[in-house]
C-alpha cells in the first residue's frame, strides 16, 4: 500500500503542475488558437472567392469594368465607403450583410448596370453561413495590404486594376493596327480578367476549348468559320478581325442561344492595342 | 419573558464539558452521519492500514450508506491482483464516469444546430480556457473506453466468465457493449466537420440497407434524407440523453449482476462446474475498506493523470477538420475505427448481406452465446475449440478492420491521389503545415526536388517525386509541378499539377496557405 501512496501522490502532484503550467499559457495558447482558425478562414474563402466571385469582381479583387466594382479598394477600408451608404454597424457586418444579401438595387453613389446575386442559403443563394463568413474573411483581408501601405504584391496575377488612364485601343475592329501578340501572355490576360470565368469554367459564354463546345471545336477554329456563316451580322472578314470584333463590340453579332448586354461591353475602353493583340493571339490557337 | 426560545443543546454541552470536547464529539457526529457508519478514530484506523476490529465496524457503511451498499463488503483475494479482471470492467466504469463529467463541461458551449454547431467548436478550442484539454480529454476517453469495454469482453470470454450463473451479466454486458459504440458514434457528428457528417454518413448508410423498411429507417436516424439540422438535434439528443440514460440503467444492472454472483475466480482455483465466488473463506476476504477502495482510488488518480499528460505534453489533439459539407465527400472517408470491419464487410459485396444480415447475426450470437456455449469447464485447456474460435474472431476482425481503411480496395485516380497526399482533405498535409516563409513564390518541378531553394519546399517536392513513381506506371512521363504565388498580404496560393503523357494530360488543384492558420497544432 505504501508505494501505491507514493505513485499517486506523485502523480497528483504532477498532474497538478502540468494543469497550473497549461493555465498559465492558456490565454497565449487561446489567441494562437482564435488566429489560427481565422487563417483557415480566409483560406477557406480564398477559395470560394475563386470560384463564385473572381467571374465579377476579377481573381484579385480589383473588379473587371463595366461589370462590378474593386473590393480591395483602400475606400471600403478607410470608412469612406461605409459613410457613402451611411452604414451605422462595422465593416464585417457591412461586407457580410452585402455578400449574403447580394445587392437588389444599385446602392448610393454607383450605377452599375448589374445587380449582385444573394450568396447565402439564407436568402435562396449557394453559400451557407459559415461559407459567407469565410468569404467575408479573405475579402476584409484585402484591408491588411492598406493598413500595410503595401500596393501591389511581386505577383502580376493580382495586380489591382489599374486607376491610371490608359492608351484604350477603342471600339474599332481595323485601327489601330494591332501590334504582334503573345500567346502566353494573352493567356494569362483572360485569367486575370476573368474571361476564364465564363468561358472555361463555366458556360455563361459560348465555350472556348474544343473539349467543352457542341461542335468540338475550339474558338480559333469556330471564328474562321463564323464570318462565312449565313447568320453573321458582323463586319469582320477574318478570324482575328472576328475575335476583335467580338471582344470590343460584343453585341454586333451574338452567337445564337445568347442574350445581347451578358459580355461586358467596355473592353475597348480598358484593353490596350497590346493586351487586345495578346488575347486574339492565344485565342487563334484554341482550335 | 421571550416569545421563541431557542434551544440549542450545544450550548448546554458547551457549558458542561468545554468548547474544544464538545466541538471534537459534534465533529466525529458529523464524519459519521456522513460515512453512514465510521467515525474520526476508525477512518484513521482504515487509513494506518489497522486491521480491524472484531465485529469489523467498517461494514456498516455498506449496510446504512447508499453508495457503499451498491459495492461489495469484501472480495476475494484472488480477484483483487491485476489477473483476472484486469480491472477492464472497473475502467469501463471509469470512463463512462469519465465521458460524463467531460461531456457536461462540453455541454455548456456547445449548441446542436448546423448553424452554430462548429463555430461553438473552434470557440471552444480557442476561447473557452481549458476548453481544448476537455474536448481532447472527451474525445481521447471516448476512443479508450471503446477499447477497453472491447477488451473487457474479451477477457471475460477468455476466463469463461460468461457460464453458468453469469449468462446474464454476459447478455447486459452486450447490451452495454452496444451503447458504448453508439455513444460514441452518436458523439462523432456533434463537431460537424467534414470528418463527422462523412464518418457518419458512412455509418448510417448501413441503415439504408436494411430490406423492405430501409428507407423508413434512414429517415428516422438521418431526420430527413440527409444529414441536417433534424439530424444533428437527433444524435445530439440520444449522445447526451438517451443513450447515457439507458446506459447508466444497464450499468446498474450489470453490476447489481456482477456482485450478487461474485467476480467469478481465476478458472484453475476452483473445482470443475462449481462456482465458489461467493463463498469466500475468511481468510482470503479482501475488505472493501480499505483495501479496494485505495486501490481504486490509486487508479482513478493514475488514469485521470496519464489521459492529462496525453492531452497537454504528449500532444494528443482532437481533430477538426473544415466545415461539413453535404456537397464535398472527401477523397478517402472511413467510418470510426470500431466500424471499419464493417466497411470491410460491405467491400465483400451485397449491402444488404454484408451491411445488415452478417452483422446482425453477429450481434444476435454475441447475445445468445452464453446460453448456447454450456460446456462446465471453465479451464483453459477444456476450451480449446471456444477458444479458437475466439482468436480466429479477433484476427478476422483485424482483417476485416484493414480491408475496411483506404489502403484496401478502393479505387480512385493515381493524379488525384498523387495530390492528395500533398493536400490532403482530411487531414493538414505537408503542404499547409510547411513553414510560411519558406514557401517561396515561384515554380516547383518534382524532377528537380533537390533543388528546391528551401527545406521545407524540398521535403514536399521530394514527397511529390516519391508520389509520382510510386503510381509511375499509370501515369507515363508524369511530372508534378508546384506554382506558389503571394496572393493577398499573409496568404499564399498554392498550384499542384501532375502533368503526364508528355503534357497532354493535367491534373491541377489550388490551396491556399495562410501565415496564422497553424494546421496540425
Ligand atoms: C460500458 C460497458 C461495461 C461496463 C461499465 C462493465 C462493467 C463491469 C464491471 C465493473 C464488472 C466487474 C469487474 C470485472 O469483471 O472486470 C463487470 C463484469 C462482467 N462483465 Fe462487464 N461491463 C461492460 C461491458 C461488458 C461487456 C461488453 C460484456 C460482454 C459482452 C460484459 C460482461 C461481463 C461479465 C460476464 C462480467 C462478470 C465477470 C466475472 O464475474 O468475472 N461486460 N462488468
Amino acid at each position: 500500500m505504501t508505494w501505491r501512496t507514493v505513485v499517486g501522490t506523485l502523480a497528483t502532484f504532477v498532474t497538478t503542475v502540468v494543469i497550473a503550467f497549461w493555465l498559465i499559457n492558456e490565454p497565449a495558447r487561446m489567441k494562437e488558437a482564435e488566429e489560427g482558425f481565422a487563417g483557415r478562414s480566409m483560406e477557406a474563402g480564398a477559395a470560394i472567392y475563386e470560384n463564385n466571385c473572381t467571374r465579377c469582381h476579377g481573381p484579385a479583387g480589383g473588379g473587371l469594368v463595366g461589370l462590378a466594382p474593386a473590393i480591395n479598394n483602400p475606400a471600403l477600408f478607410d470608412g469612406t465607403r461605409l459613410a457613402e451608404v451611411g452604414w451605422a454597424g462595422s465593416l464585417h457586418d457591412f461586407v457580410y450583410s452585402t455578400i449574403s444579401g447580394g445587392r437588389p438595387l444599385a446602392s448610393s453613389g454607383t450605377t452599375w448596370p448589374q445587380r449582385m446575386p444573394t450568396w447565402s442559403t439564407e436568402y435562396g443563394g449557394p453559400l451557407r453561413h459559415d461559407q459567407v463568413r469565410d468569404v467575408t474573411a479573405f475579402v476584409l483581408n484585402w484591408g491588411r495590404a492598406y493598413e500595410e501601405g503595401i500596393t501591389a504584391l511581386q505577383n502580376p496575377e493580382t495586380a489591382t486594376t489599374s486607376m491610371e488612364p490608359i492608351d484604350a485601343v477603342g471600339i474599332d475592329i481595323n485601327t489601330p493596327e494591332l501590334p504582334p501578340g503573345n500567346p502566353d501572355d494573352g493567356e494569362a490576360l483572360t485569367v486575370s480578367l476573368g474571361c476564364t470565368a465564363c468561358h472555361i469554367q463555366t458556360e455563361v459564354g459560348p465555350a472556348w476549348l474544343a473539349e467543352n463546345h457542341p461542335d468540338g471545336t475550339g474558338i480559333g477554329t469556330r471564328a474562321g468559320e463564323r464570318i462565312v456563316a449565313a447568320d453573321y451580322t458582323g463586319a469582320a472578314t477574318t478570324a482575328e478581325q472576328y475575335l476583335r470584333e467580338s471582344i470590343v463590340r460584343t453585341n454586333e453579332y451574338v452567337v445564337e442561344g445568347y442574350e445581347p448586354g451578358i459580355m461586358v461591353a467596355t473592353y475597348g475602353e480598358t484593353l490596350t492595342a497590346q493586351n487586345l493583340s495578346d488575347i486574339i493571339s492565344y485565342l487563334i490557337t484554341l482550335k | 419573558m421571550s416569545l421563541f426560545r431557542i434551544h440549542a443543546p450545544i450550548l448546554d454541552d458547551i457549558r458542561s464539558d468545554g468548547l474544544m470536547p464538545t466541538l471534537i464529539a459534534k465533529t466525529d457526529e458529523v464524519v459519521t452521519r456522513l460515512t453512514a457508519g465510521l467515525n474520526v478514530e476508525e477512518i484513521r484506523s482504515v487509513l494506518r492500514g489497522d486491521p480491524p476490529k472484531r465485529p469489523n465496524p467498517r461494514v456498516k457503511p455498506h449496510a446504512d450508506g447508499f453508495w457503499m451498499h451498491m459495492r461489495p463488503t469484501y472480495f476475494h483475494e484472488k480477484v483483487m491482483t491485476l489477473y483476472p479482471t484486469f480491472r477492464l470492467g472497473w475502467l469501463s466504469v471509469y470512463f463512462l464516469v469519465f465521458e460524463t463529467i467531460t461531456g457536461l463541461v462540453l455541454m455548456l458551449w456547445y449548441t446542436p444546430s448546423p448553424l452554430r454547431a462548429f463555430e461553438d467548436m473552434q470557440n471552444i478550442m480557442s476561447n473557452v480556457p481549458l476548453g481544448l484539454m476537455m474536448r481532447d480529454l472527451h474525445r481521447l476517453g471516448a476512443e479508450f473506453m471503446v477499447m477497453v469495454v472491447l477488451l473487457h469482453m474479451l477477457r471475460t470470454f477468455i476466463t469463461g466468465s460468461y457460464k453458468k450463473p453469469r449468462q446474464f451479466t454476459w447478455f447486459t454486458g452486450g447490451v452495454l457493449l452496444l451503447l458504448t459504440l453508439f455513444l460514441s458514434f452518436s458523439g462523432y457528428l456533434l463537431p460537424w466537420d467534414q470528418l463527422s457528417l462523412w464518418a457518419v454518413t458512412i455509418g448510417a448508410s448501413m441503415a439504408e440497407a436494411t430490406p423492405v423498411i430501409g428507407r423508413e429507417v434512414n429517415l428516422l436516424v438521418r431526420g430527413g434524407p440527409d444529414f441536417g439540422a433534424n439530424g444533428l438535434l437527433r444524435f445530439y439528443l440520444l449522445h447526451v440523453f438517451a443513450l447515457p440514460l439507458i446506459a447508466f440503467i444497464f450499468l446498474g444492472v450489470h453490476y447489481y449482476k456482477v456482485i450478487i454472483h461474485g467476480h467469478s475466480l481465476p478458472p484453475k482455483e476452483e473445482e470443475i462446474g462449481e462456482d465458489t465466488a461467493r463463498k469466500v473463506p475468511m481468510e482470503k476476504r479482501s475488505y472493501f475498506l480499505p483495501d479496494v477502495l485505495t486501490k481504486e482510488v490509486y487508479w482513478i488518480v493514475i488514469w485521470t493523470a496519464l489521459l492529462i499528460l496525453m492531452v497537454t505534453v504528449g500532444n494528443w489533439h482532437a481533430p477538426l477538420e473544415p466545415h461539413a459539407d453535404s456537397q464535398v465527400t472527401p477523397l478517402h472517408t472511413t467510418a470510426p475505427w470500431y466500424f471499419l470491419w464493417l466497411q470491410g464487410m460491405l467491400k465483400l459485396g451485397d449491402k444488404v448481406f454484408w451491411g445488415v444480415i452478417a452483422p446482425g447475426i453477429l450481434v444476435n450470437f454475441v447475445f445468445v452465446m452464453p446460453y448456447l456455449e454450456v460446456g462446465p469447464s471453465r479451464r483453459y485447456i477444456h476450451r480449446r475449440v471456444g477458444l479458437s474460435v475466439c482468436a480466429i474472431s479477433v484476427i478476422a476482425f483485424s482483417i476485416l478492420t484493414y480491408m475496411g481503411t483506404p489502403y484496401h480496395a478502393v479505387s480512385s485516380s493515381p493524379d488525384q491521389e498523387i495530390v492528395a497526399a500533398l493536400v490532403p482533405q482530411t487531414h493538414p498535409g505537408p503542404v499547409r503545415t510547411a513553414s510560411f516563409d519558406e514557401l517561396l513564390p515561384g515554380e516547383y518541378s518534382s524532377d528537380k526536388w533537390n533543388s528546391a531553394p528551401t527545406e521545407n519546399l524540398r521535403e514536399i517536392m521530394e514527397t511529390f517525386d516519391y508520389e509520382i513513381n510510386k503510381y509511375g506506371s499509370e501515369l507515363p512521363g508524369a511530372v508534378g509541378i508546384m506554382n506558389i504565388v503571394d496572393w493577398q498580404v499573409g496568404l499564399k496560393k498554392v498550384t499542384l499539377s501532375v502533368v503526364w503523357n508528355n503534357g497532354e494530360e493535367t491534373f491541377t488543384q489550388n490551396v491556399y496557405v495562410h501565415e496564422d492558420s497553424k494546421h496540425g497544432h
